[in-house]
């Protein structure tokens, strides 16, 4: 026995770490895929002056290490804005902002997918600009975007670990913990990798399903 | 000497070649001909070793292509013209032409790119020599395609339709390199639907129904009244091919 | 102005640390990629314990944080009495990251080679090792530049992630100038925009080389 061994509570440890994890991952994907959908829906709609700006700031967000915007935000902008910003805070905002410019390329492009033909026939119907984006152009891009999205989403949970450099409690941090304290990596750093591995597949056993019942839906409708 | 001794051939429980038996001896020109899906390609394709029997053996002189040793050597006698060409799209003709007598002759690469270069020039394509399959014509890329098989030097040409894909204008230009290499006694295994062209260069033809090889004759035999032409369904499939 | 006066006398030590990413990712991305060809060619492969063995390291690498990768090196090495400086130690994990995921890319574009190109090969005498890296493998490498350029360009971002390892790589040595001239809003903007500039300059030379290499290239 060296240092100090594995306890039970240990256990309760890595699930306040996982749930960390999870709650942020949850938390910024919904705030992301909000942010996303809503940048997509202003550069469709060709909204003026808009575009230039979404394009650069999604494309810096996407070309640049989610590392170095951690420390941007963490670090950098309390600085320069005498503000205050806890860890959490610092990282909703961060995976938050990165979520939202893979999605945005993906609803854009879902977007852009659809058959010009269906919105032409939807105006031959008589039907609104809105009732057109939410009866034809909704449903389709949603079918068309969920695989990619969970693609990224699945990117997106691996992403999350790295909150734990700026002082984030999430299961990495926790991984670091334990490993402190018992000093054995192999046994510590291979459970984290296996949590984190069965909550990917998880993530991605789901989105299968949902993408399968949307796809249905969509052909259905399209009759 | 090709010989191919009771021929079996199953895609799963469809049975394409029945107790096929063929021999081909050096300088013949024996041509296959058959219906749509009555097993050409498959005879060629197991000759060649593409496809494993099922039962039987082919021995390709001597060496039986169901041995790991004997594919070797089968395939180092013969060589394979494809309809749809399959060259290699990342080489250029002249790469095409000299990789297998580089890495399977083990000649020196100069040696390679002189016979490549005899080879293309003689089909008519010197210029061609640095072009990549894309900026061919499809009778320009079935002539580098025969001068790669014909670049290991092999003693057995297989060709399966090798001018289906083509037009009729560049179906000629291959025809007539064909018939000059028959000329010259190269020996040759052809299946064809060009029916007054296998007439004019074969020194055999088979008939193929069902994967059953029904008749197996001299040329001038196939085409008598008393011979091929007595068998309905060959006098059936001339005339359809005719019409076509 | 002001800024640059205080970052000036960082600026031998930041481009230091730039060499180091781009030594770090160059050899990485070179171990990423032979390591992805011989996984995807183990993944095309007819044994079935082979493809299991490849398709295993895939799924495992792919899903599991890298940040955990490393550490899972960084710290169990050591234990394993294999000591190595902390570099190389994120190049191996970058290596074995980044194949995992050039590997599926690799093997999407084996699977794109016509079967009629393997036939010819084969008839013409050429041994199955020799048709794998003479005909197949190239085939499959011109068509999958594109996917693996943002493989590529995933791996040169996450290199960033080795400044967690006491590697003083672009970010790692951005950091200590960020906290030792009390300027971590600029220090880290510059960063990130170098960053971008430098995987979009990654990405139209990935370009280029998709156009040159498919000059020829569409269709049989
Ligand atoms: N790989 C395969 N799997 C299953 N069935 C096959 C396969 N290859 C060929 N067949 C079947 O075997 C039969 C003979 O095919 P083959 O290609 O040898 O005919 P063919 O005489 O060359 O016809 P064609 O004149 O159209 O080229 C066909 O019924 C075909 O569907
Ligand atoms: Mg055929």
């Amino acid at each position: 026995m060296r240092y100090a061994d594995f306890t039970p509570y240990d256990i309760i440890l890595l699930l306040q770490g996982l749930g960390v994890t999870l709650a942020l991952f949850v938390g910024t994907t919904l705030i992301g895929l909000f942010l996303g959908l809503l940048l997509a829906i202003v550069h469709h709609y060709r909204i003026p002056g808009c575009r230039p700006v979404i394009v650069v700031v999604t494309e810096a967000l996407k070309n640049s290490p989610v590392l170095v915007q951690l420390f941007l935000v963490f670090f950098g902008i309390p600085a320069f804005l005498h503000i205050r910003m806890t860890p959490v805070e610092a990282a909703t905002l961060t995976i938050s902002l990165n979520t939202a410019a893979f999605a945005f390329v993906v609803f854009r492009s879902g977007i852009e997918s659809i058959d010009r033909d269906q919105i032409e026939a939807a105006k031959v119907f008589g039907l609104g600009r809105s009732q057109i984006l939410r009866l034809v152009i909704a449903p389709q891009a949603a079918a068309f975007a969920v695989g990619p999205l969970v693609g990224i989403l699945v990117n997106q949970l691996q992403v999350t670990s790295l909150i734990s450099v700026i002082g984030v409690f999430d299961l990495t941090k926790i991984g670091n913990i334990l490993n402190l304290r018992t000093l054995q990596p192999f046994i510590v750093w291979a459970v984290i990798g296996l949590i984190y591995y069965l909550a990917a597949k998880a993530l991605a056993h789901a989105g299968g399903r949902i993408e399968a019942a949307l796809r249905k839906s969509v052909k259905w409708g399209g009759i | 000497m090709i010989v191919a001794e009771n021929v079996e051939k199953r895609f799963r429980d469809v049975e394409v070649l029945k107790r096929v038996n063929l021999r081909v001896e050096p300088g013949e020109v024996v041509t296959i001909l058959g219906a749509s899906g009555s097993g050409k390609s498959t005879l060629i394709r197991c000759i060649n070793g593409l496809e494993t029997l099922s039962g039987g053996k082919i021995t390709v002189d001597g060496h039986d292509v169901s041995t790991k040793a004997g594919l070797v050597a089968a395939r180092r006698a013969s060589a394979t013209v494809f309809q749809l060409f399959n060259l290699y799209p990342h080489m250029t003709a002249l790469q095409n032409i000299t990789l297998a007598p580089v890495e399977v002759l083990k000649l020196p690469k100069t040696d390679a790119e002189a016979r490549a270069r005899a080879l293309l020039d003689r089909v008519g394509l010197s210029a061609q020599a640095d072009a990549y399959p894309q900026q061919l014509s499809g009778g320009q890329r079935q002539r580098v395609g025969i001068c790669r098989a014909l670049a290991m030097q092999p003693r057995y040409l297989l060709l399966d339709e090798v001018t289906s894909a083509l037009d009729p204008e560049m179906t000629g230009d291959v025809l007539r390199i064909l018939a000059a290499l028959a000329a010259e006694g190269t020996t040759m295994v052809f299946v064809t639907h060009e029916i007054e062209f296998a007439r004019h260069i074969s020194s055999r033809i088979v008939f193929l129904e069902q994967g059953e090889l029904i008749v197996d004759l001299p040329t001038a035999k196939f085409f008598a009244e008393d011979g091929g032409l007595a068998v309905p369904r060959i006098r059936q499939f001339l005339s359809k091919m005719k019409k076509d | 102005m002001r800024f640059w006066r205080v970052i000036e006398p960082y600026i031998g030590f930041l481009l230091q640390g730039f060499a180091l990413t781009v030594v770090a990712c160059l050899l990485a991305i070179a171990g990423a990629v032979l390591l992805g060809a011989l996984t995807a060619s183990m993944r095309s492969s007819g044994n079935g314990l082979v493809r299991g063995i490849a398709n295993a390291y895939g799924d495992v690498f792919r899903n599991v944080p890298f940040l955990v990768q490393l550490f899972f090196f960084f710290y169990g090495l050591p234990e394993l009495g294999i000591y190595i400086g902390a570099l190389e130690t994120g190049i191996i994990a970058m290596s074995i990251a980044g194949g995992a995921f050039v590997s599926d890319v690799i093997l999407s574009g084996i699977l794109t080679v016509d079967a009629g190109v393997i036939d010819a090969a084969k008839v013409s005498g050429l041994s199955r090792f020799k048709i794998f890296t003479r005909i197949v493998l190239p085939i499959a490498m011109r068509v999958s530049v594109r996917p693996m350029g943002s493989v590529l360009i995933n791996l040169v971002l996450t290199s960033s992630i080795l400044s967690t390892i006491t590697v003083n790589e672009l970010t790692g040595a951005a950091k200590i100038v960020a906290a030792t001239t009390f300027k971590p809003f600029e220090v880290y903007a510059v960063l990130l925009v170098l960053y971008a500039s430098l995987t979009t300059l990654l990405s139209f030379a990935i370009s280029a080389v998709h156009h040159r290499l498919n000059r020829f290239m569409t269709g049989g």
